[in-house]
């Protein structure tokens, strides 16, 4: 079964065979929610939206074309029901929110490791919360979920060369308040 | 001024997404250009720290709530793909509120009691007061024949039962009914539903499709309760057409001792 592609399973979801959305869910769910998660750094949301994208899927299944990759189909809805949750709870990030977090993640072998990667972490999460939805999104899909440029542009539904801008801008926000937070 | 041409190649060549072309470009710039060096540096650096944090894993509810959510939403939609289905479903749900159904149907019956009053003391003459009565009447029948044929759908036995029950309510029984309950005469799991179904179907054998129904029936019941039980009420109905499939019962191999001593019995009192 592990030699269906994506958008196979999802055709036959489509047709009718439901329970085959259990495969893409196992594939997926993790690196769905760790969008979600960098999107939202808050972990009890971002599960609930895991669940809603996947009943999106099922719901909507019928708008599925099998035109374009399954993933990519999977974050528009994602990002739909990011911008729907937060059109609805006015979900603000709270200030400190995810330096909380990045405290609670598993750090390094030794304890001064531990400590350096946790400052580091810190400081990451800390500078990623400021950075504005666009950019903390697009830095999100390619340096967190590893996608490439092209790749982001067909989720974004906007050129290539948009995206690389974008991302150069995104990065470059990053590092200034990354680099002024340590001074 | 020039460097912002280059900036463009930046999040490409940390990505690793740049052409040779694009690359070589880049690096001629970058030798002699302080400034972008130091940037690009920068957020090389950046980018690797990004490399560290790892999303937190989701909890193992996330997988228990998918399966719920799937398994209710195909069930949500199992009742969409058959109207009629999803009707019976939807009337066998309502039966399980208990209190609620015999509260409507009395009070259809009181609506429909007022009815007949308003009209018999208030409105024209005999033969329309007649024509209207008898459609009430017909009204009434019809509510409660769809009672019994819901009620006969109820996963729970003692439902069903119940259902059988009403019939000996309905005075002229139609083809829906006699078919709904010969059904369940040889269908029906449970062996107390089929025998109340036995019982209910001897006092409709006025009916000459009940007869031939229940003659049929005679082979396909496999407990020796219903067989007796059939053999008592073709007894009491003299029907001689039912010792063809008495014999026939008869040649079967695992047939019950007592049963097929109650069947000979049987044959020999109705020739």
């Amino acid at each position: 079964m592990n030699s269906l592609t994506d958008n196979a399973i999802m055709l036959r979801v489509k047709d009718g065979d439901l329970d085959k959305m259990g495969l893409l869910f196992e594939r997926y769910h993790r690196q769905l929610y760790g969008f979600l998660f960098h999107m939202t750094y808050h972990r009890e949301v971002s599960e609930d939206m895991v669940q809603q994208v996947f009943y999106k899927m099922l719901r909507y299944r019928q708008t599925f074309t099998g035109s374009g990759q399954f993933i990519h189909w999977m974050y528009s809805i994602a990002r739909n029901v990011l911008k729907d949750q937060g059109k609805r709870k006015q979900l603000q990030m709270q200030a400190g929110n995810a330096e909380q977090l990045a405290d609670q993640l598993p750090g390094g072998i030794t304890p001064e490791e531990q400590l350096e990667k946790k400052e580091a972490r810190t400081g990451l999460y800390r500078a990623m919360e400021k950075l504005s939805d666009d950019h903390r999104e697009i830095l999100t899909l390619s340096r967190f979920q590893e996608l490439k440029h092209q790749e982001i542009a067909q989720i974004l539904n906007i050129s290539e060369v948009a995206v690389k801008t974008r991302a150069h801008r995104a990065l470059r926000e990053l590092k200034n308040i990354y680099i002024n937070a340590e001074r | 001024m020039k460097c912002e041409q280059y900036e463009e190649l930046f999040a490409g060549w940390i990505n690793g997404e740049l052409t040779p072309a694009e690359r070589e470009k880049l690096d001629q710039h970058l030798i002699g250009c302080a400034g972008c060096r130091e940037e690009l540096a920068a957020m090389q650096q950046i980018w690797d720290v990004m490399a560290e944090v790892k999303a937190p894993e989701p909890s193992a509810n996330v997988r228990v709530k998918f399966q719920a959510m799937l398994d209710t939403y195909k069930e949500s939609v199992q009742d969409q793909k058959s109207n009629w289905d999803g009707i019976k479903e939807q009337l066998s749900r309502l039966w399980q509120w208990q209190p609620r159904w015999p509260l409507a149907y009395s009070l259809a019956i009181l609506l429909i009691g007022l009815g007949c009053g308003y009209l018999f003391f208030h409105t024209g003459k005999g033969a329309e007061q007649d024509q209207q009565l008898k459609e009430l009447t017909s009204q009434v029948h019809e509510l409660k024949q769809t009672m019994m044929l819901a009620l006969l759908e109820n996963p729970s036995a003692s439902e069903r039962i119940r259902g059988v029950s009403y019939t000996s309510e309905i005075k002229h029984a139609d083809k829906e009914v006699i078919d709904a309950l010969l059904a369940t005469l040889n269908n029906d799991p449970n062996v107390n539903v089929r025998l109340s179904t036995l019982d209910a179907l001897t006092h409709l054998a006025n009916h000459q499709e009940v007869r031939q129904g229940l003659i049929q029936s005679i082979v396909q019941q496999d407990s020796p309760l219903m067989q007796s039980a059939i053999a008592d009420v073709m007894l009491k109905l003299q029907e001689k057409r039912s010792v063809k499939p008495f014999k026939e019962l008869l040649k079967q191999k695992n047939l019950d001792p007592g049963v097929k001593e109650k069947i000979n019995q049987t044959i020999t009192q109705l020739i």
